[in-house]
């Protein structure tokens, strides 16, 4: 006995439905795993205090076992990571409009070294901004 | 199917399946933006906790997207009453990749002209992959009824296609 629906099922079965991409990449955002952090990382949340303390302590170390110049540093690496955004459902503002909230989240990293010591300075700061987009409605 | 039980990545299998998978999500969706906030919270629940369950993974996710849409439904607007609603943007949105295929072409914009509750057992048997047991379960109607109308859903495709290759 034959199927008499057959070729319409088989024709709808060729239909390619769209490929949900904005779904994917607000997915890596929620199940890739963060990124490993190698070494020792100082969190500061301003990079000039961390250059400034960092300086002071080298200082005081260096000045303790006679080392007469304090290390110069020199700037070796800059980094930002791609940013993982998040959109949020809908909501209705004060003003009766509406807007999507979205979430944007990335890291700085920025590496000095000082070669003749041998020391390394690491400013790492994390950044989590959320935002509202207006959303026109008619 | 892929099994996702297996320690795979996420995105080799939503890049198999994720297609389909929105489909299903927009059938019980009031927009194409809701639908994409249903399947992520579907997919990351299921990816997260239910796939090492036993069974069909494809019933389990397919699950997963109803609850998190009727959820979706309930917090927007209490006072919805049909679980299954079709959004203004039913019309404009394309469900499908371009087809060359004007028989095609007529096919999937006939899709959209079924009624909303032949569409969903077309929707869920075809892309859904699942069995006229299975839709009854995801539906909570018998066996029989989702059958039925798969059958009444064939009918009236045939005949959409046919009237539109005429004119």
């Amino acid at each position: 006995m034959t199927d008499p629906d057959h070729d319409i099922e088989q024709a709808l079965a060729s239909l390619r439905p769209r490929a949900p991409a904005a779904v994917a990449a607000r997915l890596a955002a929620e199940l890739d795993p963060p990124a490993s952090r190698r070494g020792v990382i100082i969190a500061w949340s301003a990079g000039l205090s961390a250059l400034a303390a960092a300086l002071v302590a080298a200082f005081v170390f260096l000045g303790g076992v006679a080392e007469p110049e304090a290390p110069t540093y020199r700037l070796v690496q800059v980094e930002q990571t791609r940013p993982d955004v998040q959109f949020f459902r809908p909501v209705q503002m004060e003003d009766g409009s509406f807007a999507r909230p979205m979430r944007v989240r990335w890291q700085d990293t920025t590496r000095w070294e000082d070669a003749r010591s041998n020391t390394r300075l690491i400013n790492y700061r994390p950044n989590d901004q959320l935002t509202l987009l207006p959303l026109e409605t008619n | 199917m892929h099994d996702a039980h297996s320690g795979q990545d996420w995105r080799a299998w939503f890049a198999e399946h994720g297609a389909r998978l929105r489909l299903i999500a927009r059938q019980w969706a009031r927009s194409e933006a809701d639908a994409d906030d249903v399947l992520q919270e579907a997919f990351v629940r299921f990816w997260k906790h239910q796939r090492h369950l036993p069974g069909n993974p494809n019933a389990l996710v397919v699950t997963s997207i109803r609850r998190s849409a009727l959820d979706l439904l309930r917090r927007s607007d209490r006072r919805a009453v049909r679980e299954k609603i079709v959004g203004d943007d039913m019309e404009t949105v394309t469900w499908f990749e371009p087809e060359a295929d004007p028989r095609l072409a007529a096919l999937a914009d006939s899709l959209k002209l079924l009624p909303a509750e032949q569409r969903e057992v077309v929707v869920l048997k075809v892309w859904g992959e699942l069995t006229f047991d299975e839709i009854g379960e995801q539906l909570s109607i018998s066996p029989n009824t989702a059958a039925s109308r798969w059958r009444y859903a064939m009918e009236a495709l045939r005949k959409h296609i046919t009237a539109r290759t005429h004119d």
